[in-house]
């Protein structure tokens, strides 16, 4: 390739340029003459110097040489263009003598593309000319195609090969082109052979290429692999072949041609690609799909070979709330320690390809024993092959106690437990997802039971863990709908019939329904959503009291009740400060409702909570009063404002008189110690007769009014108390009258 | 394929000095590069011809003086090809056969053939100006 070449063979010649030599004028004149009246340009150089000056200042098309001349001749002339640059190829036609046969031979052995005998013929030599041209313009373009191929292949990196066989005594053969060369990172002109090529491939694979390549040359097929070499450099390349065989006459192979490929990037890529969509990027464990194809493939070979195989599904606790403490960042480097710790517990193998897994063999469904991640906190262990349950038990206790010990995230140590469960296949399951689901169900009933531990799936899990399934992925969502409401239930003064207060109960409208308390209230305190849960109702009893506040003058609280495990955060008093103070309301807006249960189950840890809270001016209140076994000394030490008798001793007021009993009991230790009673669940006027006559004034219960939302509430008010309408204020007044008399016989 | 060169002897015997016929269908050919006469071709032809019939003729001789046989059968090439081109057929069929005989080392020196060359050169130089002259 050189720059003159390449100009004329874009440009179509129209008038190509003829240089001729000649040093007889005579001769110059006619051919310049003849060659004009044939459409061509003429230069004329008068002997051999003169015409490679030329050459070298303007290249031509083709050069017109008379042999011979005096001083340079017409061989050495040539002999001389040819070593100039550009010049290798340019058609050049010799002028010889009719007779001169030696001159013929000394022309071409001087580079002369023809030779042509001198003769007055003028049209022969214009055809001659024309088809030296068009010889030399097929040659260019042959040329480029040629180095087009060969740039396309090197940047393709890619390079042609030939093998010739050794047949009948002949000599074999291997050539690779300088590109191919390059592919093995071999110099041009090295003197490569097929062994030494062979030996650039790594000995595990190559045992098997040979062994291919036999089966290919003996069924004479078309060779098509991708091979690993460790080229020259040291480098790790992948190199595709490709070849196909050529036949002889007889219809024997006797070699293949084929090309040689670097695709390294390209598998490289492609290596990436299928990472990522078969690999977490935050863990690199496989992902939920390669999870899936893994454990179908696992129970495959299960089924085949009538084996258990086991999913265990696993959980860490209380993620979110490591998650919203430490931040998201601290979460994460958290999961890729949990990652690493748990795929140590198994025999992680990463790299299973459907083409791995055929040539491993029968017992290649090992390899496919992984932890991956599903998403979340959630992890999956899947082990192809068990023995029985106590394999797969031991592996989940592995990962309970290498999760448990101490990680650093976040500038800190974490402690964190996980919960796991264990499905068997085919015994729990018998396709990936009753055996995804299952193992989930199990892990679910350790998180019931309390966490940091492992479960077996056992079919009487099924049914309830389901259901509570779906519920708590719904309840989870209620938050973020908008899906939870308070209604509220007044407690009365029914001496004074008037309402001294409200309990904010919380709703649950799913789908157009009602869901009542008893129904999520525990599943949210098992799942550890009744925090988010309790901390969203103070605000919204917070913002209630404000709303009240200004449509008619409410001053009095609003009681929330508060799993006790609420009072062991450090944060709930800064909680309820935040509250009240976004909706300007005092302290004292806001009433803590704790069972008498809860506080007693955990007493020392939610004392110190209660004083602050009490110091802040929020009044705390006992539920269900009654029915726990309080220690009556604690109880005169903890900072309580009220006890609520429980619905249970009201409810048998009138029928049992060891209800009456308890109920007298409950008033006067209450009025030792200075705490307001309020009775609960009172239905209807006896109740509330005998209730007032034991000592006990403020109510709550259908008698008056049910739980209902805010505006009914304001409502009811406006209609119903204000008015003095109710049949209990007429009771309350007849009450409050025979209380006087009472009185005043006392005095008497 | 090369035709036997012509008897020297015919060619050498003729009258000294007497002009002689340029052969027509050498000239039609000229002509027909030509055709209407236009670019003057057979006129530089024939002119450049004459002077370069003259300069060889003058080195011709010299080089025979000299016995600079190398020269000799240079000369003899040039002239074979432009003097059949012009149609000077005996002129070129006696350089054909000095160039040959050169080419073999014959000795040329005693056969005559040199002063048949030079007396048919004067000859064709006399018949070319007279075209000139036309």
């Amino acid at each position: 390739m050189n720059p003159s070449n390449e100009i004329t063979a874009h440009q179509p010649v129209e008038r190509p340029m003829v240089l001729l030599v000649d040093d007889d004028e005579v001769s110059l004149l006619l051919t310049a003459a003849a060659l004009r009246d044939q459409g061509f340009e003429i230069t004329e150089a008068g002997g051999g110097d003169r015409a490679l000056a030329m050459l070298a200042e303007r290249p031509v098309d083709v050069v017109v040489l008379d042999a011979m001349m005096p001083g340079r001749d017409g061989f050495e002339t040539c002999r001389s263009l040819r070593t100039m640059p550009g010049l290798e190829h340019v058609p050049v036609l010799m002028l010889t003598g009719l007779d001169d046969n030696a001159s013929i031979t000394r022309a071409f052995e001087a580079g002369a593309t023809d030779f042509f005998v001198k003769s007055n013929q003028w049209s022969l030599l214009a055809g001659r000319l024309r088809y030296l041209l068009r010889a030399a313009r097929t040659r260019q373009e042959l040329e480029r195609s040629k180095a087009k191929l060969a740039r396309a292949q090197d940047l393709a990196r890619m390079g042609s090969f030939d093998w010739r066989r050794a047949l009948a005594g002949g000599p074999g053969g291997f050539v690779l082109s300088l590109e191919g060369l390059r592919v093995f990172g071999l110099p041009p002109g090295y003197p490569v052979s097929m062994r030494e090529l062979l030996r650039m491939v790594p000995a595990l694979e190559r045992h098997g290429l040979l062994r291919m390549l036999r089966d290919v040359l003996q069924t004479a097929s078309v060779l098509a692999a991708d091979v690993s070499v460790t080229v020259r450099n040291g480098r790790q390349r992948i190199v595709h072949a490709e070849a196909e065989p050529e036949f002889n006459e007889q219809g024997h192979c006797i070699g293949y041609t084929g090309i040689v490929q670097d695709v390294t990037d390209r598998r490289v890529a492609e290596d990436r690609i299928r990472h990522l969509a078969n690999f977490d990027a935050l863990t690199g464990l496989p992902n939920r799909r390669q999870l899936i194809w893994r454990t179908e493939r696992a129970l495959e070979s299960a089924r085949r070979f009538g084996h258990q195989a086991a999913l265990l599904m696993i959980d860490i606790d209380r993620f979110k709330v490591i998650n919203d403490t430490l931040g998201h960042a601290a979460g994460d480097d958290l999961l890729v320690e949990v990652a690493r710790r748990l795929r140590a517990c198994v025999r992680h193998s990463d790299q299973v390809t459907e083409g791995t897994l055929e040539s491993i063999g029968a017992r290649a469904h090992r390899s496919l024993e992984a932890v991956g991640r599903l998403g979340g906190d959630e992890f999956v262990a899947l082990l192809p092959e068990v023995g029985d349950e106590r394999d797969a038990e031991r592996v989940a206790q592995r990962m309970l106690d290498s999760v448990r010990e101490p990680i650093f995230v976040g500038g800190q140590e974490c402690f964190v437990t996980s919960s796991i469960g264990v499905a068997f296949f085919p015994r729990d399951g018998a396709s990936v997802a009753d055996l995804l689901r299952n193992s989930d169900v199990a892990m679910y009933s350790v998180k019931s039971a309390g966490r940091n531990s492992m479960a077996l799936y056992t079919q009487q899990l099924s049914g309830r863990g389901r259901e509570k399934l779906e519920l708590e992925s719904a309840l989870h969502k209620a938050i973020e709908r908008n899906e939870l409401v308070l209604h509220y239930q007044p407690k009365i003064d029914v001496r004074s019939a008037r309402m001294v207060g409200v309990e904010a109960l919380m709703r649950w409208q799913r789908g157009g329904q009602l869901v009542p308390p008893g129904d999520f209230i525990p599943l949210a305190e098992e799942t550890g959503l009744i925090v988010p849960l309790s901390e969203w109702a103070v605000r919204e009893a917070a913002r209630q009291a404000k709303a009240w506040a200004v449509s008619f003058g409410f001053s009095d609280s609003v009681a929330v009740n508060l799993p006790n495990r609420l009072f062991e955060r450090s944060d709930l008093v800064e909680h309820i400060h935040q509250a009240v103070s976004t909706y300007g309301v005092p302290h004292r807006a806001i009433q803590l409702e704790i069972t008498e249960t809860g506080l007693m189950r955990d007493l020392q840890n939610v004392i110190p909570s209660l004083h602050r809270l009490n110091e802040i001016g929020v009044e705390i209140s006992i539920d269900d009063f009654g029915t726990g076994y309080s220690s009556l000394a604690y109880l005169t030490t903890l900072p309580i404002s009220e006890v609520k008798i429980d619905r249970s001793f009201v409810r048998d007021l009138g029928i049992t008189p060891q209800s009456s009993a308890v109920v007298t009991a409950i008033i006067a230790l209450a009025r030792s110690l200075g705490l307001r009673v309020v009775a609960e669940g009172v239905e209807n006027l006896r109740q509330m007769e005998v209730l007032h006559r034991l000592g006990c004034g403020i109510m709550q219960g259908f008698l008056f009014s049910r739980a209902i939302p805010p505006d009914d509430l304001e409502v009811w008010l406006k209609q119903t108390v204000l008015p003095r309408r109710a049949p209990w204020i007429g009771q309350a007044d007849v009450l409050e009258a025979n209380e006087t008399a009472r009185q005043l016989s006392q005095r008497r | 394929m090369s035709p036997a060169p012509k008897e020297p002897e015919s060619t050498s015997d003729g009258s000294a000095g007497a002009p002689c016929e340029l052969d027509a269908q050498s000239l039609a050919r000229l002509t027909e590069l030509d055709p209407n006469g236009e670019g003057r071709l057979l006129q530089r032809v024939l002119r450049a011809y004459a002077t370069s019939l003259e300069r060889l003729m003058g080195e011709f001789r010299q080089a025979r003086a000299a016995e600079q046989g190398t020269v000799l059968r240079q000369i003899a090439h040039t002239l074979k090809s432009s003097s059949a081109s012009i149609g000077a057929l005996q002129l070129a069929a006696l350089c054909a056969e000095l160039e040959q005989r050169l080419h073999e080392c014959f000795d040329v020196n005693n056969s005559g053939i040199l002063d048949s060359l030079e007396l048919e050169a004067a000859r064709v130089a006399v018949a070319v100006h007279a075209m000139l002259q036309t």
